[in-house]
């Protein structure tokens, strides 16, 4: 369905602003026209509140000079709060895993988001990553602990892995998230290598 | 264990289907084309999430399948199979899906459901235990390496979550580690540091390897001790049949997974000079191979047609005996229109095998011909017709 190629029926905006649309992930052509429509009819003043979100997004959002994070000026609110806890760096694949992170309340150190993770296949490969300019910030800050916290799979096991092999000689702390149980579930439905991996890193009571 | 129920939705030339199984030998006659094959692939999909027949899952769903109102069409397989520790009810959806345009495209998602609860699709393998035998198995022991692979791949995956879960890591592993090599080769990336760039994929590579390797040996080992004989009986006085798993590197006589991983490990560094050159990972499971020897005699090569016949038959009944030795249950057996590509000595056997008690078998066959009447009085027949079954 496209309304932008021969014998136009529609004004041409809108034919516009609907193929606009049907680029993004999970808009079909039925979305995209019933979203074009919409904002048709509704008050001038949303379409362009819209408008304004989206240059704001290309032209304002930038990386956080220090942990790579997206943000808004030179340093992400997290980096610039002076109550967060120096000493310790978390180490995450994407901005939205700081996200995460966050949401769980128990963590009150800095971050450093990789932005990937390692993946010959995908043709990424370490210099793509953040990885010399966290190895940078441990060297200049006064950093304590790291904590990789990147995915419990292939690709981010190897980033771990070369992210422990460069922190090493810098002497400091390394520290890897575990992996589990998820709170709430039945041992008797986790897959094996989960609850194995809950039983190898059991701790004392 | 055995499958009481079998329900289809829009799953090859079947629009909907609801049958009831019988725990001993059914029996699936009717005409070509009609519908047989799909029932048996319904159960080997549902017990290995693949299909034996075609590469892409969208190839399952009906081709005239509709779907409901706003959702694309979709086929659904679901069964409840009686185990030892109780019944389960496992549920495989694949969807088509839609490209932006509202067409449909060639990808499709896979739900996958045990009791009800959503589950991933590796979760599946090893709840319904199968051994399926088709007429392109009877090339086993001449055909492609990777078939043998295979066959070793399939039974152990079904009796070990652990075995299917490393054997997944492990592909990915060869995945990312073929295109770094391949990046070198073709100069893509300057080849600096090799060593230090391996390092990871080297590691994980030999201790995923080193295990494969080590239960692989061990399957070996144990169909030894079951198709030797068995050979002999279906073959009729040959001398026994031996199974040699081949590595590419030298094991020395290593058979524990530790050991085995850092041998893996040696020879990979060993081979490093030959895998840059040639852009891909040269040596590990993925690569070995399975040769079947009577006497001296490796049967691959130099095999008569009918031996490599009783080859496949041999290490089809053997698989199923493996699993019964190690899991205490009978797999369901699939014997898709096998017994008219045996002769009557063959086809004996395998009949003879397959009336043993727990023990549930679906075969099928163009026609009633093959059987004799005491066989076809003591077992359940159905006709398969144009994507329905009807008793008798």
């Amino acid at each position: 369905m496209t309304f932008s190629r021969g014998e136009c029926l529609i004004a041409e905006p809108v034919a516009r602003l609907i193929e606009e649309f049907s680029k993004l992930p999970g808009i079909g052509p039925k979305t995209a026209s019933r979203l074009t429509f919409y904002l048709l009819r509704a008050e001038e003043e949303q379409a362009r509140a819209l408008a304004q979100a989206l240059l704001d997004l290309r032209e304002r959002v930038t990386l956080c000079t220090r942990c790579y994070n997206i943000t808004v000026g030179e340093l992400c609110p997290i980096c610039a709060n002076p109550a967060r806890d120096q000493t310790r760096i978390c180490v995450v694949e994407e901005p939205l895993d700081v996200l995460a992170i966050e949401r769980t309340g128990v963590y009150r150190g800095l971050y450093h988001v990789l932005h990937g993770h390692l993946a010959p296949l995908e043709g990424i490969y370490r210099e793509n990553l953040k990885i010399d300019e966290l190895l940078a910030r441990v060297r200049a800050e006064p950093v304590d602990e790291v904590i990789l916290a990147t995915n419990p799979n292939t690709e981010g096991e190897a980033t771990a892995f070369l992210l422990l092999r460069d922190l090493a000689p810098l002497g400091v702390r390394v520290t890897r998230i575990s992996r589990g149980l998820p709170t709430g579930g039945d041992l008797e439905w986790a897959d094996p290598d989960t609850l194995g991996a809950a039983l190898e890193g059991r701790r004392e009571l | 264990m055995y499958v009481s129920q079998l329900s289809l939705r829009d799953f090859r030339n079947y629009q909907r289907l609801d049958l009831h199984l019988d725990p001993g030998i059914t029996l699936l006659y009717g005409p070509n084309a009609a519908g047989k094959t799909s029932l048996l692939e319904a159960l080997y999909f549902l017990a290995t999430t693949r299909s034996p027949r075609v590469s892409a899952d969208r190839d399952l769903v009906r081709w005239d399948a509709v779907g409901e109102a706003g959702v694309t069409p979709f086929a659904r397989v679901a069964a409840e199979v009686q185990r030892r520790a109780g019944r389960v009810r496992l549920e495989v959806i694949v969807q088509r899906r839609a490209d932006e345009a509202g067409q449909l495209s060639a990808a499709s998602t896979k739900i996958v459901r045990i009791d009800r609860r959503v589950v991933r699709a590796i979760d599946l393998v090893g709840q319904l235990r199968v051994v399926l035998f088709t007429p392109a198995d009877l090339t086993l022991a001449d055909g492609p390496p990777s078939e043998r692979r295979r066959y070793l791949d399939i039974t152990l995956s079904q009796l070990d979550p652990h075995y299917v879960r490393t054997l997944a890591h492990y592909q990915k592993l060869v995945q990312q580690r073929n295109s770094l090599l391949r990046a070198w080769r073709e100069r893509r990336r300057p080849p600096r540091a090799v060593d230090e760039e391996l390092a990871y994929w080297d590691q994980e590579l030999a201790a995923a390897g080193g295990y494969l390797l080590a239960e692989r040996l061990r399957a070996v080992r144990d169909l030894n001790g079951i198709v030797g004989p068995l050979f002999q009986a279906i073959s009729g006085g040959d001398a026994p049949l031996t199974i040699a798993y081949l590595p590419g590197f030298d094991l020395e006589a290593a058979h524990d997974s530790g050991t085995l991983a850092t041998r893996l490990g040696e020879a990979l560094r060993a081979a490093r000079p030959e895998e840059l050159a040639r852009g891909q990972t040269l040596l590990g499971p993925h690569r070995d191979d399975l040769a079947f020897t009577v006497g001296s005699v490796n049967l691959g090569r130099y095999g008569s047609r009918g031996q490599q016949r009783s080859v496949t038959l041999t290490l089809k009944l053997g698989e199923a005996r493996l699993m019964r030795q190690r899991s205490g249950e009978a797999p369901v057996l699939l014997l898709d229109d096998v017994l008219s590509e045996l002769d009557a000595m063959r086809r004996a056997h395998l009949l003879e095998a397959i009336r043993q008690p727990e023990q549930q078998t679906l075969l099928s066959a163009t026609d009633l011909s093959d059987f004799n009447p005491a066989f076809l009085a003591a077992i359940t027949r159905l006709r398969v017709e144009d994507g329905r079954v009807y008793p008798g």
